[in-house]
């Protein structure tokens, strides 16, 4: 099985974007509007368009309670989940605003069901 | 007192990320970034739990402003989107608390709106062409039928 180059990008990118998120969120104690902001900053000065929006829609998973995503696997489950929600819906409602946020939500919720399944 | 308010910051949000994204021509991700950033910031010194209502809304109203050119042409519309925004979070207060990607959502549903509203009432943003401004016979603005 080959992954094409841009969605094995995408998918790391995600978990990292998730990570690092959630660690600023959580960890640092940015809270997690400065956090997504942070990301969403860094991500769209360095990365191509493509990928700068798979980060930041990834970063909104990073933005969880820790009620909702409680250690840092549960990040990397989220950071697959966003991942490979990303790739699959690419083309749906493109240039909506709020699509990277209903992508992020829709992962969040498999992620959640994934990590209550694994307890 | 306090809903006004949250409705006139999501406008401020939603506005400012459509014209960083559209006007000063950075993209959708860094518009909205660089707005959420900004809200995170300032917000965070005001009263605390105001001030993080008012950082959450200018966040969502970012991520409405996240609009493609062609779904939203012009900047006004912005004001609209970003009233369904502060009203809706206004509502959605207690709904999915600490679920990532809510206020996204919610912008997502604020936009969808829009554009519904747009095609059930032919509201039609008509756009200057080439040959139209050549002759000058085709108006900016809005036209409804």
């Amino acid at each position: 099985m080959k992954i094409k180059e841009t969605n094995k990008n995408i998918l790391i990118f995600s978990v990292l974007s998730v990570l690092i998120t959630w660690f600023l969120n959580h960890k640092m104690g940015c809270g997690p509007i400065i956090a997504n902001g942070l990301v969403g900053v860094v991500g769209a000065l360095f990365l191509p368009g493509m990928l700068a929006g798979a980060v930041f829609t990834s970063s909104f998973v990073g933005m969880s309670g820790l009620n909702v995503i409680p250690t840092l696997f549960g990040t990397i489950i989220g950071g697959i989940t966003v991942g490979v929600v990303i790739i699959l819906t690419k083309e749906i409602y493109a240039g909506v605003g709020g699509k990277g946020g209903t992508t992020a939500a829709t992962a969040t919720l498999i992620t959640k069901t994934i990590l209550s399944l694994i307890k | 007192m306090e809903n006004i308010l949250i409705i006139l910051i999501a406008i401020a949000g939603t506005t400012t990320a459509y014209f960083i994204s559209i006007y000063l021509n950075k993209g959708p991700t860094m518009g909205a970034a660089v707005t959420t950033l900004l809200s995170g910031i300032v917000f965070s010194y005001m009263d605390s739990e105001l001030g993080l209502t008012l950082a959450v809304v200018a966040t969502t109203g970012a991520y409405a402003g996240m609009i493609s050119k062609k779904k939203a042409p012009r900047i006004w519309e912005m004001i609209i989107i970003g009233f369904i925004v502060g009203t809706i979070s206004i509502l959605a207060t207690s709904t999915y608390v600490g679920v990532g990607g809510k206020l996204g959502t919610i912008a997502a549903i604020s936009c969808l709106s829009w554009i519904g509203m747009k095609k059930a009432f032919n509201i039609e943003i008509v756009k200057e062409t080439d040959d139209a401004k050549k002759k000058g016979s085709l108006k900016k603005g809005i036209q409804s039928y």
